[in-house]
Order: C-alpha cells, then structure tokens, then sequence
C-alpha cells in the first residue's frame, strides 16, 4: 500500500473540517483587537501589533501543529480561542501594556510548552518504571514553597516559589504531573491494595497543598483523584467512601480554620460587610449585573472596580464587557473541549492514555466550574484560575502543557486507527 | 477497557451536566437578580455614564420623576406630594435606599441595552434614555394621607408614623406614606438642608415596630386553627391576671368581665389572649406566626422590606403570654402587618406584595409587565372568614368603630403597643384592617408613634385613607 494513502486516511481520521472553526476564531481576534486599538482617541500601538500577532500566532500554530502530528485541530483553536479571549480582555481592561504584553509573551511560551507536552506523550513508553520518579518529584516541588530563601507568601497562602523577578506556582505546574502518575498508578484495573501507593501520594499531594492553604488547589486535586479512581476501579463504594472523608475533612477545615469560615461567610451574605470582606464579591456581581445580557462592550465596562479583576474575578470582568450571552458561550467551549478530550479518552488503546486523557479533561472541567461558580456566587471563592483566560504565567503555561499532552494522545489514536484501517486493507488484498 | 469506557461516560456526563446546570443558574440569577445588584450604591458605573434618567409614573400615568430639557431630575411641582411621596420614589442622591430612584437606578439609566436599541440609539442620534417605571402607588392618595397625618399639639409637628394600603386581591401596593419625611430638591442644596431625624427611612418597609394587640389577630388564628371550640369557650376577666412568674393587665385595668372569644376580641381584652397564648404554648403560637411570614427573609423584589421577628425560645411563661399579646420580642413592618389584615379578607391567601407595575424602555416597548402572585395560603378560608367576621364586630362595635365608613363592611383592629418597660413614653398607637368589598378590596396599616390609643387617631386616619382610596382608585 503506497505511503500517501496512508497519510490521506490519518488527515480523513482528524475527521472535523476545522477551516471554518479556525477562520471565524481569527475574524474574532482582529476585530477584537482592531477595535482596542482604536477605541480611544490615541491609537493603541500594541493592540494593532496584537491584531496581527494573534490571528497569525493562531493560524501558524494549526498548521504546523497539524503537519506534525494527526492532531484533534477542533481542540487546539479552541484552546487558542480561549487563550486569545484572555490577550483580548487583559488588552482592553488592564491599567497598563505590560500585562497584556507578559500574558502575550507566556502564551508564546505555552505553545512552544503544548508541542513539548504532545511530544512527550508520544514519546513516553516507559510510565510504569519512571512513575515513583515522577511521584516523588512532584511532592518535592508542591512542597518547595515552604523551603528557605525561595518561598514566598502571598494573598494569604504560602504556594509560590521564586528567584529574583521569576516567580511560579508549583501548584499549578504539578497538575499535569498528577495527572500522569494517577493514570499510570491507576491503569490496568488495579485492586485496591495496589492503588494505595498511589492515594498516598495524592493524599500527600493534598496534605502539602492544605499546609500552603491553597484550599482551590486542594479541592481539585482531590476531586481529580476521586474521579479518576472511580473510573479506573469501577469501585463506587471506595470512591463514595473517599468523597465522604473528603466532606468531613471539609467541615473539620471549616470548624478548624478561620479564614474558611470567612470565605463561606462571605459567600452566603456578602452584603453583610459590603465594604471589607464581601467588597471583591459584590463588585463582581455589580459588574454582571451592570453587563446584562449584551455586555457593556468592548472597553465601556468598569470592570476595575473588581479588586483582582485580571485573575481570580476575570470572569465577572469577561461577563461585564461581553455580556452573559458570551459568558455561557464561553463556558459552552469549556464544555466542547471537555467532550471532545473523552473523546480522545474512549479511543485510546491502553488504559493509561485513555485515564491520561480523562484526568485532564476533568480537571480542566472542575477548575473552570470552580472559579465560574465563584465569581457568579454559586460556591464560594475558592482562588483557582480559569484556565487559559486568567492573567498569570504558571497556570497559562501549565494548562498549554496539560493541552499539549491531550493533544499528542489524539493523534496517537488518530495514527493507531490509521494502522488499523491498513491493516484490514492488507489483509483484505490477501497479503496476510 | 469497556468498563473504563463506560464509567468515563458517566462522569463525563456528569460533569456536562454540571456545566449546564452552572450556565442555567448564572442566566436565571442575572434574570432576576441583575438590575438590582447594578443598582447597588458601590456601582461606580451608575455615575459615570451620561445616559439619561427614565421617567417614574404613578399607577395613573402622574409624573412623579422625569429628567428636564437641561438634564436635571424634577420631581412632583406639589410640595406636599414630593414630599409625602420622597421615601418611595427616593432621590438621585440615594439617601432613600430603597426609594426607586436608588434600588431600581440600573434600569432608570439602562446601562446594558440590548444591540438593537443602541444601533437605533446611534442612527437617530438621540441621547441615551434608560427605561420608564410605572409603579402601583396612587400619587394623589398617598398626598393626601400625608397631608391628613395628624399632628402633635404639644411639638405642632405630625406625628412619626406610617401607612401602608395595599390591594389585597393582587398584592399591589397603593400607598407607603412614612412620616416623616424629606424633600428630594432639598438633597442637591445641602447647605440649607434641614432634613428631620430618620426622614430617609421608609418606615412602611424599614420600620419594626412592636405590634401590641394588632397581633392578636394571629394568636387567635393560631387559638382557632388549633382547635375550633374556643369559639364557643369563655373567659373571665378581671382586669388583670397573675400567673406563674408574671402579672398582666387589661388597658387602663378595664374588667371585661365573662366574655367570650368574639367580645374579648372586639374589646381586645388582654388576660383572655394572655390566657389563649397559654392554652396554646410557644410552639404552635410560633408555627402560626411562621405561616404568616414572621421569622421569614422577605425577598419580594421589588423592594427591601425588614423582616418581621417572633421569639423561637422564651425563658419563662411570662415571655409566651406577652407574645400573645403582641409585646415582648416581637416585631413586624407596617407592609407586612397590611399583608396580614390583607389575607384574612382575602380567604386566608396572602398574597405577594409588588410596586413595579411596568418597566417601558427609551422605544416604548414594556419589557417587564407585573401579575399578581399568591405568596402562600396562610389560613384555611373558614377560619379566615371568622376572624373577618370578628374583625368587621370590632368595627361595629369594638375598640375600632372610628374606622367605620359609611355604606361599607370595614373590618379592623386596634392596638396600643409599649414601648417602654415603665410607662414613661406614650404607647404607639396602630390599626389594621380592610374593607370587604370586590370592587375595591384594600387593606390598611396605620402607626403612630406615641399615638396613645389605637382606638383614637390611627382608626380615624384609616377610614380617611380607604374612603379616599375608594375615590381615587376606583
């Protein structure tokens, strides 16, 4: 069978004709950007620079992407769509140039990190050797912010690290990490005894992140692991059972630690004290409210008012310029890229890559819930990102490298059914 | 492999659905909620935008507030109507928390319109016009209960106060007058401004007061629900009673002698509901009291109204026989006590209190319509139709008859409410009542502070104020 009908079969097996996907995301990006840079009377330099950086960035990252590996292209534009709405709304509200300008520059970073994360994926054959390897980093690093000289404190919780002007969040890079170590501690339907090392570790991944106090990152990486063992057991009365451990511990944090107390305190009244502790949440909800249903337009809101309304409340600030209608829109592609990673999940071939694939989608999902839910007070403010929009360099280039994985493992399934198809062809031509 | 697949589908699924249910909840609560977190105070977004202020009409199309030629607010030309109508319509200052210029200046100013309106906005070059507000008071009544409002003869000052009238077959509420109060052109010339002690307050919604007797209404709701003989039961009075860790007296120590539960009412004889909230305990006295709305958070909408308190643990008997008679801890808001008189006239259904009539935004177009909403059947229409019929007695020929109006069937009740432990202070004098009638079904509270008897002004100011309702809201 000649070599081009092969290729022609793995470019029909990425199935979806993304053209039109890809077009209307750039069409997004240049009138967006376009019209910040000449909203105000002077034109805005960097925004017109944008209005073509991110069209192209997008466009040439499809491609080249896409001649390298058979990857799911639906899922990589609407990862750059995503990123690009951050650029977009950072560019329009931010008091400044530079932080567009540094969200700009991780986002390069990112994607330079996503082709890194779907090389490895392809690449890694031996998970089961190299896993306690990976395990024992992982916790090293969750706890380095408590090491001497490179820890750092900050918005009361102890889960940065830093040297000089460079500062990440170990949290957010070991996320992927996680993923990884659970899929692979947990693949091949283990039994319970065998699967203990793993909880230990995501126990203590848990315990380390508890003692930082970054209570978000807790609440995700245990749902994570709940989830992912569930689906790899298929043992429902260990999961319940963990889920309900997980609720006790919740009310023991709750009676325990006072600044829980004060954040379900806020969360069920804000108004009760509008202007200290309730502020951050009442001007998000001004913010929505004032956005109704159409947004206030691009660069018309005030989204300012929201303290930390490049980060944790940028999904008041989105609703407020753009409207709630773009708001579910947005929250819709969460959900496509969610359906499309399982996706990618049922087609795998071992159970590795499958619960890989899993892993991320749902925590991609849990994250994004999380932080929507806050800033609309459907839970309370539990200090995740959204991820790919939120400002800030380690939760962008980490969730570029989660993507980056979910990637590699779509076009390891999309070149295993390609073989698959082959083969049945030879053997239809007799050659077995 | 097939379990794994099968089980990711499930949680998969879950966590669409979750994602769904997220989406649903946001839309529904910026629905419902949106305008009035925009309208909120700390929306700096409110002062900086240059759209222009809708116009508040009254349930008959009167003009209480509307932007001028030269952009300033103007108000109603009559002093007394501005001012009797300050609390409710409020000012652009937001003094008046819950006037309507304030808890509804999101949609005045439409900050969010839709796309429509702003491309047609940007065609015509008009100045952006936020949305018109028709509420469901009636401007010219709410004046004249103001201006009719008696006054102190020892200060010659009105009296502090409020009236509340409602229509209790659909909830709209026809008058908040709240003595007293200010003039809003007043606020934008603060120098000069003199504005009264607690003048922004809007005591219809804001005001707890201790209910006194009024409150008997719902020990005996309570008493008659519980157990329908005490009808038929009788009760000695003289004049005061003394129980276990406690002692009660009869106003002015008056000796009803034996009554029954028909006479106690209409002469609002103390012991005897002292004696009811006895028989009764806490218990059920308070399960009553909860199914009218007391102890509730009150989230209506339209406006923010105080919730109404009664005890949920006494220390003695002595605390559950002053409950009986509406003293003690407990509290309730002139709307609210309106609402009870309200539902008893109405069948036992109260119904839910509404101001927003129509909202009509800068093309014309309603984009909010209100309809009548039942809150929740308090009391089975029996027993509803014997405390009316009680109540129409205490008119004829109870504590009440000054609320009679001619040609009428009024039903009401009296009470004198203490506010201090040793009788230093004038008690604050209420009355509460409706007319049965089905062209024109209104309820009324009336308080006054310092008042004296609820037998005296509060029950002549009602008839004043539902024989002009009769007139001018036909």
């Amino acid at each position: 069978m000649p070599k081009n009908k092969v290729d022609r079969m793995k470019k029909a097996l990425m199935r979806s004709n993304t053209k039109l996907l890809l077009s209307a995301v750039m069409a997004f990006q240049v009138l967006a950007m376009l019209l910040i840079a000449f909203q105000k009377e002077t034109m805005n330099p960097q925004a017109l620079v944008l209005a073509v950086a991110l069209p192209l960035v997008t466009w040439l990252t499809t491609r080249l992407m896409g001649r390298v590996w058979p990857v799911d292209r639906a899922i990589l534009i609407m990862v750059l769509f995503l990123c690009s709405v951050g650029i977009i709304t950072l560019s329009d509200i931010a008091k400044s140039d530079v932080t567009p300008r540094t969200q700009s520059l991780y986002a390069l970073g990112g994607i330079l990190v996503m082709f890194a994360g779907a090389a490895f994926i392809r690449f890694w054959r031996q998970w089961k050797k190299t896993t306690p390897l990976l395990m024992g980093l992982c916790i090293l690093a969750l706890a380095s912010p408590f090491a001497p000289v490179i820890g750092i404190y900050k918005f009361g919780a102890r889960n940065w690290v830093g040297v000089g002007p460079i500062t990440v969040q170990p949290s957010e890079f070991m996320k992927p990490v996680l993923i990884l170590c659970l899929a692979s501690g947990f693949s091949n339907r283990p039994r319970f005894a065998r699967c203990l090392p793993t909880i230990a570790f995501a126990a203590m991944c848990c315990g380390v992140l508890l003692a930082e106090k970054d209570l978000g990152a807790v609440l995700l990486y245990f749902l994570t692991t709940v989830a992912m063992y569930y689906v790899a057991t298929s043992n429902a009365f260990i999961s319940l059972a963990g889920l309900g451990m997980g609720a006790g511990a919740a009310v023991i944090a709750y009676r325990a630690l006072p600044y829980v107390q004060d954040r379900v305190a806020i969360w069920q009244n804000p108004w009760s004290d509008p202007q200290e502790s309730g502020y951050q949440l009442i001007q998000s909800l001004i913010a929505i409210g004032s956005g109704g249903l159409f947004g206030m337009g691009l660069g018309m809101g005030m989204p300012r008012d929201i303290p930390l309304y490049y980060s944790d409340f940028i999904f008041a600030s989105i609703t407020e310029e753009f409207g709630l209608i773009f708001a579910i829109g947005l929250l819709a592609v969460y959900v496509l890229i969610i359906m499309r990673g399982l996706i990618v999940a049922f087609n795998a071939r071992t159970s590795f890559h499958s619960l890989a694939a899993f892993g991320l989608v749902i925590m991609l999902g849990l994250q994004t819930m999380l932080i929507a839910g806050g800033n609309t007070k459907l839970l309370p403010l539990s200090g995740v990102t959204l991820p790919l929009i939120c400002s800030g360099g380690s939760s962008l280039v980490s969730t570029f490298f989660s993507m980056g994985l979910l990637l590699g493992l779509s076009s390891m399934n999309a070149e295993d059914e390609a073989r698959d198809i082959e083969t049945l062809e030879l053997k239809e031509e007799g050659v077995f | 492999m097939k379990e794994l697949r099968r089980n990711m589908r499930v949680v998969g699924t879950l966590v669409v659905v979750l994602f769904v249910g997220l989406a649903a909840w946001f839309a529904m609560t910026v629905f419902t909620q949106g305008s009035i977190w925009a309208s909120d105070v700390r929306n700096s977004r409110l002062r900086s935008t240059n759209s222009l202020r809708g116009d508040i009409l009254d349930r008959d199309g009167n003009l209480l507030a509307t932007t001028a030629e030269d952009g300033t607010r103007q108000y109603t030309h009559n002093a007394i109507a501005r001012r009797a109508l300050s609390q409710t319509v409020g000012d652009i200052a937001g003094m008046s928390g819950t006037g309507v210029e304030t808890f509804y200046s999101a949609t005045l100013l439409d900050i969010s319109t839709s796309l429509v309106d702003r491309l047609s906005e940007l065609f015509n070059s008009k100045d952006h016009v936020g949305s018109s507000i028709q509420i469901s008071v009636d401007g010219p009544l709410q004046a004249y209960i103001a201006s009719e409002f008696p006054v102190d003869e020892k200060t010659g000052a009105f009296y502090r106060g409020a009236v509340c009238v409602t229509n209790y077959r659909t909830g709209e509420i026809l008058a908040m007058v709240s003595m007293p109060n200010y003039d809003p052109y007043d606020l934008a010339n603060r120098t000069v401004t003199q504005v009264e002690d607690t003048a922004y307050l809007n005591r219809c919604l804001q005001g707890l007061y201790t209910p006194g007797s009024v409150f008997k209404i719902i020990t005996l709701a309570s008493a008659i629900t519980n157990d329908e003989s005490v009808v038929d039961q009788t009760f000695s009075c003289s004049g005061e009673w003394t129980y276990e860790g406690g002692h009660i007296v009869c106003a002015g120590g008056t000796s009803h002698g034996t009554v029954n539960l028909k006479t106690a009412f209409k002469r609002s004889c103390n012991v005897t509901f002292g004696k009811l909230a006895y028989q009764l305990g806490l218990e059920r006295l308070r399960q009553t009291a909860e199914q009218f709305g007391f102890n509730e958070n009150f989230k209506f909408g339209d406006f923010m109204v105080y919730n109404s308190a009664f005890p949920t643990e006494i220390s003695s008997m002595n605390g559950l026989v002053w409950a009986g008679i509406g003293q003690g801890e407990v509290l309730v808001t002139p709307l609210h006590m309106a609402m009870i008189a309200g539902a008893i006239a109405n069948g036992g259904t109260m119904m839910k209190p509404w101001l927003i009539e129509k909202i009509t935004n800068s093309l014309g177009a309603a984009t909010t319509t209100a309809a009548p909403t039942a809150y929740r059947r308090v009391l089975s229409e029996s027993v509803a139709g014997k405390i009316a019929e009680y109540m129409y007695e205490t008119v004829q020929s109870g504590t009440a008859t000054r609320a009679a109006i001619k040609g009428y069937t009024v039903g009401g009740k009296t009470g004198s409410a203490e506010v201090s432990d040793d009788k230093t202070v004038e008690t604050n004098a209420w009355f509460t009542g409706f007319i049965y009638d089905d062209a024109h079904p209104y309820a009324i509270s009336v308080v006054i502070e310092g008042g004296g008897a609820g037998a005296r002004m509060p029950s002549e100011l009602a008839a004043k104020a539902l024989k002009k309702a009769i007139e001018y809201v036909g």
